[in-house]
């Protein structure tokens, strides 16, 4: 019972909403405003769920002082205020939420992580990017070519070097890109094809019948 | 053999210093290498140039701060280029962490122009349900965001008079940092509802785009901060505006840190092959 309804339920909505798609009679998009309705409530309850999910976690790796225990108390002392702040003066420009957390925190501190992205390639490449075989020194000339063409120093180099680099882009990158999508779409349908007709049942998770 | 050999066991920290040293020089004294525009920001550049004076269109801020020095000179140099055109802005975002982003631009661009918040600009703020809110945005606006992002009701809006759905809105321009972004607008909003897409995206995930924008789905594409950086050459080409120029000023560093990468990973190879030939 436990696992034949909800079955029962992804197989009924599934056939509905694909039939659904090509009818546009006021009813069926009656019915699909109504589904996307539910879609958004369902969606906001995962927000709870991560809330509680990273409530949990810390807590428990705080009250058993784990390694980086320390690191838990700032993650929920910044959670905690984040709320408050936010609940009790909205986000609004005006904000301290805005001013004092958002801008001069979060700002800095996200683009810093991604900053530094930058030495830990030129130090990963430095050491790891070696054209060992033929097929690596062909992905290093290429990497090279849309490195150069794609910045202004490139073209100064010379005038034709960005075409170069744009070919490269859209010739071969292009054909294995789109060969990766209709393989990931081809993938997608025949997952969702399982799901619908309850041959792939993972999403049920665990438990008795 | 012994230099070859220091060279491969270099300290990561000059890798460091070196780097740091030639992104920063740039940005005190800039190289002045210039920039030209490339065919998929002027596909886009057209596209929004294209849309009649008083229509709206719809930016999607689907980043975060992490992605800002990218993305942010995007959304500025678009939204300037809508006001100059006189288009209305309607912002929203997929990403909880972009709306202080969101924000920003909708408080600090509009004035530029003259323009006012709710009658030339709007922004949605956020809304959990990628799919289903884009979808709902196709059916009914108001019936996903019943108030803009710090509670005001779009009713009470005078731009929002006229924009009920999706099919009032000629373009949407969508600045991804990842997923959800693009993908999903092309998905939903483009294949649904007919609606031009354009985007700009990071300069990784770019070349994923590429299949699309050859397909004709997407309208337009700016690729990192060489994207931002031609768009807002366009912009001020076409004197639509004449404020700094963010992205135009990075390129010279970007230009270095690329050139920096390039003589390690050669000297690195130069090392490694020595070396082994020594050792063989």
């Amino acid at each position: 019972m436990k696992r034949n309804v909800p079955l029962a339920i992804c197989l009924g909505f599934g056939i509905v909403m694909m039939v659904q798609f090509f009818v546009p009679h006021p009813i069926s998009v009656g019915f699909y405003d109504l589904t996307t309705k539910w879609v958004r409530i369902v969606s906001a309850f995962a927000l709870v769920l991560g809330v509680g999910s990273f409530l949990m976690y810390h807590t428990e790796k705080l009250r058993r002082r784990r390694t980086g225990w320390l690191y838990s108390i700032v993650a929920l002392v910044a959670a905690a205020v984040s709320t408050v702040v936010g609940l009790a003066w909205g986000v609004k420009q005006t904000s301290p939420l805005q001013n004092y957390i958002f801008t001069p925190l979060l700002v800095p501190l996200n683009a810093s992580m991604f900053a530094i992205l930058a030495f830990y390639m030129a130090s990963a490449a430095y050491r790891a990017f070696r054209a060992r075989t033929k097929e690596s020194a062909l992905l290093l000339i290429a990497a090279f070519i849309v490195m150069l063409g794609m910045v202004p120093l490139g073209a100064a180099i010379w005038h034709r070097l960005p075409d170069l680099a744009e070919w490269i882009l859209s010739v071969p990158n292009m054909a294995a890109k789109r060969a990766i999508t209709f393989g990931v779409a081809l993938g997608g349908i025949a997952t969702a094809l399982k799901v619908i007709l309850g041959i792939e049942r993972g999403w049920l998770g665990g438990g008795k019948q | 053999m012994k230099f070859f050999q220091y060279l491969l066991k270099i300290d990561r920290r000059i890798i460091y210093i070196v780097m740091g040293l030639l992104v920063t020089l740039p940005l005190v004294k800039p190289l002045g290498l210039g920039v030209t525009s490339g065919p998929r920001a002027a596909r886009l550049f057209q596209a929004v140039d294209s849309i009649p004076a008083g229509k709206t269109l719809l930016i999607s801020v689907d980043f975060d701060p992490a992605s800002m020095p990218e993305l942010y000179p995007m959304l500025t140099a678009v939204m300037r280029h809508a006001f100059a055109k006189n288009l209305k802005v309607l912002l929203c975002g997929l990403w909880p962490t972009g709306m202080g982003l969101a924000i920003k631009a909708a408080t600090d661009i509009p004035p530029e122009y003259g323009k006012k918040y709710g009658e030339d600009v709007v922004y949605l703020g956020y809304k959990p349900g990628v799919d289903a809110v884009i979808l709902g945005m196709g059916e009914n606006i108001k019936n996903v965001y019943p108030y803009d992002y710090s509670g005001r009701s779009l009713d009470s809006l005078p731009m929002m008079r006229d924009v009920q759905r999706l099919r009032d809105i000629p373009m949407i321009v969508a600045l991804s940092a990842g997923t959800p972004g693009y993908s999903d607008w092309l998905a939903y909003a483009q294949s649904r509802y007919g609606m031009k897409v354009g985007t700009g995206l990071t300069a990784v995930s770019a070349a994923d785009a590429y299949p699309f924008l050859q397909s004709g789905q997407l309208t337009g594409l700016l690729a990192g901060m060489k994207g931002a950086a031609e768009y807002e050459v366009l912009v001020q080409k076409s004197n639509y505006s004449k404020a700094y120029m963010p992205a135009v000023a990075a390129m010279d560093s970007q230009s270095l840190a690329h050139v920096v990468i390039m003589i390690l990973v050669i000297i690195g190879n130069i090392a490694y092959f020595v070396t082994r030939k020594r050792r063989s």
